[in-house]
């Protein structure tokens, strides 16, 4: 018996998917430029601590507001603390909340919105209604209320701990800013990703390939998570990209009201703050952190279009 | 030989706004054990639709309404979806009209064969996908451990059928069930896989259910026929009769309307004139009557049971008031 031909892509060896999705990635400048940009800024803010040329919290009053030099590339702010340390420390926060909210919300989405677009019915309902309830409520107020009614129970309640334990981690106040900053952002986040997975799980779950899966007496979990999730992925893989550029704007806007992450923890929203009020004189305190999340910002969305175009191949070719 | 799946009177309708349409009306059939079935039908007539209602796999909002399926001694129709979906695959295989999109484009080859094997006989991973290669050569792939790796993408349609039957023969079901496999394929493609069903079905004595449009090709495979018309049996027989003696006037419209090699140039092969009525729109005598040459005033007035053909082959039954009497004469 004679056999067809195997079609091989054309050029490399035979590969997966994700294989001929990152070739296309490749291709496209501006996505390495984001790609590259990220990846520098998660090595310094892992790093962070060893590559700082000082403290991020020493403070030097005799060298307040330095403009950029040799010493201080970035300059010194009010307190005469080193603004690159600062940047860098930023980039820890930045990255920690968009990374922790983002894995939250994605999560949370993902689980409800499989469950939703999976089995339908009255749980699919109800999840539509949350999400277009929290979706319609602005997202800045939300954090607001949020923050504004459990900063105070949850501090006293810190309070309480510690005078009954004597741990000095009840005294540490940036763990309830980071809390209730994840916290919030995260019952914010979540519902975009779990509409987006409720929609392509609506879509492939009539594919043949599930049709064929059901016909092999496979379980429903096992068509959900191997069949329809992994079909999922790619649009996905794009929203994340773009999520995790938005949540690190959501945490610098937070901050930069005060109602994110408070001094002495830098974050660059809360440096911006600090500059505006004095940036005809020292304009690098603005610039410095600003500047910074300027380009990570569009290097987040380059990455996010290049991915989009990589695995979405029907879209060109 | 006994009746490994035994269909009576089965009724499958479609839930629609306006209250329910039938588009499956009291089919009878019976698969023998090691029989292939051709199940033949214009599009939309309920050929595969009566077959997924045997392992629950109808679409939303169509359900089986009525009748019976025995399979093996119980009511498919009756068992609970957990009991079903032990039968799929392991009882029951399927293999599906699209290669193209009837595997999972993110999953290996092998990985998809072996997939009913793990889940299914509880078979540990490195035992299913030696299972899978043996089936890949089974199944006419050359190079089976190599193509264990390969995503969908890099067969070609005709690989990608013959994966579709391992995947369907993985669970060595009693009965295979293909829907219309070879439709998306290329006509020397096609051969081969009627080829290959073939043979399969003979080594491990399954019942097959073929189900097609394409009465030509089902010659070759098939033991029995049986025509379908708007969610009905209307003619059943065995292979050489149903081409030797058409009974039911649009059988013989079916067969009419196959080009021969006796045909002269030129010459515009017969149509049968119309179109089938819309479920839930059935005229209320015998479905085809509107198209049929030969229909008289009874036709209109009754619909005609499947009864056995006087002076035919014992298993020849037709659902006709006007040729049932001829004898099936050719």
């Amino acid at each position: 018996m004679t056999a067809g031909p195997i079609i091989t892509p054309g050029d490399d060896r035979p590969g997966s998917l994700w294989r001929d999705a990152w070739r296309r990635l490749r291709r496209n400048r501006l996505a390495v430029a984001g790609l590259v940009i990220l990846a520098l800024l998660v090595l310094v803010a892992a790093f962070g601590p060893w590559l700082t040329p000082y403290d991020f919290l020493s403070q030097n009053l005799d060298a307040r507001n330095l403009p950029p030099s040799m010493a201080h590339p970035f300059g010194t702010d009010d307190l005469g603390r080193d603004v690159l340390s600062r940047v860098i420390y930023g980039a820890r926060t930045a990255f920690l909340v968009a990374v922790l909210v983002t894995a939250v919300a994605l999560l949370i989405g993902v689980v409800l919105g499989a469950i939703a677009g999976f089995y339908g019915g009255a749980f699919d309902k109800g999840l539509m209604w949350v999400t277009d309830m929290t979706m319609s409520v602005p997202q800045l107020l939300l954090v607001v209320v949020i923050n504004a009614s459990l900063k105070q129970p949850i501090t006293l309640w810190m309070e309480a701990r510690y005078l009954e334990t004597l741990n000095p981690i009840y005294r540490n106040s940036a763990i309830i800013d980071f809390v209730l900053v994840f916290g919030s952002m995260a019952l914010i986040s979540w519902p975009p990703y779990a509409r987006l997975v409720r929609a392509q799980v609506l879509s492939i779950r009539n594919r043949p390939y599930v049709t064929a899966a059901r016909a092999l007496g496979l379980t429903n979990r096992i068509i959900l998570t191997r069949y329809v999730l992994p079909n999922a992925a790619g649009p996905l893989i794009v929203a994340v990209s773009a999520g995790l550029g938005t949540a690190m704007v959501l945490e610098s806007a937070f901050s930069f009201l005060g109602i994110g992450v408070n001094p002495p923890t830098p974050s660059w929203g809360n440096m911006i703050s600090d500059g505006l009020r004095v940036w005809t004189n020292y304009p690098h305190l603005l610039l410095a952190p600003a500047a910074v999340l300027a380009v990570v910002t569009v290097a987040f969305n380059f990455l996010g279009d290049g991915l989009n175009d990589a695995l979405n191949p029907k879209g060109q070719k | 030989m006994s009746a490994l799946l035994e269909i009576r009177g089965l009724t499958i309708d479609i839930e629609r706004d306006t209250g329910p349409a039938r588009v499956v009306d009291g089919i009878d059939l019976a698969v023998e054990e090691g029989e292939s079935l051709g199940i033949v039908g214009e599009s939309g007539c309920g050929k595969s639709l009566t077959m997924l209602s045997l392992v629950g796999l109808l679409p939303n909002r169509i359900r089986a309404t009525g009748g019976s399926a025995r399979f093996a001694g119980q009511d498919l129709l009756a068992l609970p979806q957990e009991a079903l979906r032990k039968l799929r695959g392991s009882q029951i295989g399927f293999i599906f009209q699209d290669p193209m999109t009837s595997l999972n484009p993110v999953m290996r080859v092998g990985e998809q064969i072996a997939e009913a094997l793990i889940h299914q006989s509880g078979m540990a991973k490195p035992a299913a996908m030696e299972r899978a290669a043996e089936l890949l050569e089974l199944v006419g792939i050359p190079s089976p451990r190599d193509r264990l790796m390969a995503y969908p993408h890099e067969l070609s349609g005709g690989m990608r059928q013959r994966v579709m039957i391992a995947i369907g023969l993985a669970g060595s079901p009693r009965l295979l069930i293909a829907d219309e496999p070879t439709t998306a394929l290329d006509v020397t493609i096609q051969a081969q896989i009627v080829d290959l069903v073939r043979d399969l079905k003979d080594r491990f004595g399954m019942s097959v259910v073929w189900i097609t449009h394409d009465l030509a090709l089902i010659a070759g495979l098939a033991d029995r026929i049986a025509v379908l018309y708007a969610g009905t049996v209307v003619e059943d027989a065995p292979v050489e009769v149903i081409f030797d003696r058409p009974t039911h006037p649009y059988t013989r419209g079916l067969l009419a309307s196959l080009p021969t090699l006796t045909d002269r140039p030129m010459t515009r092969l017969p149509s049968i004139g119309g179109t089938p009525p819309e479920p839930g729109r059935r005229p209320p005598g015998c479905p085809f009557a509107p198209r049929c040459t030969l229909a008289e005033a009874a036709c209109d007035a009754a619909v005609p049971k499947l009864a056995a053909v006087p002076g035919s082959d014992p298993r020849h039954r037709v659902a006709c008031f006007v040729t049932a009497g001829e004898g099936g004469r050719a």
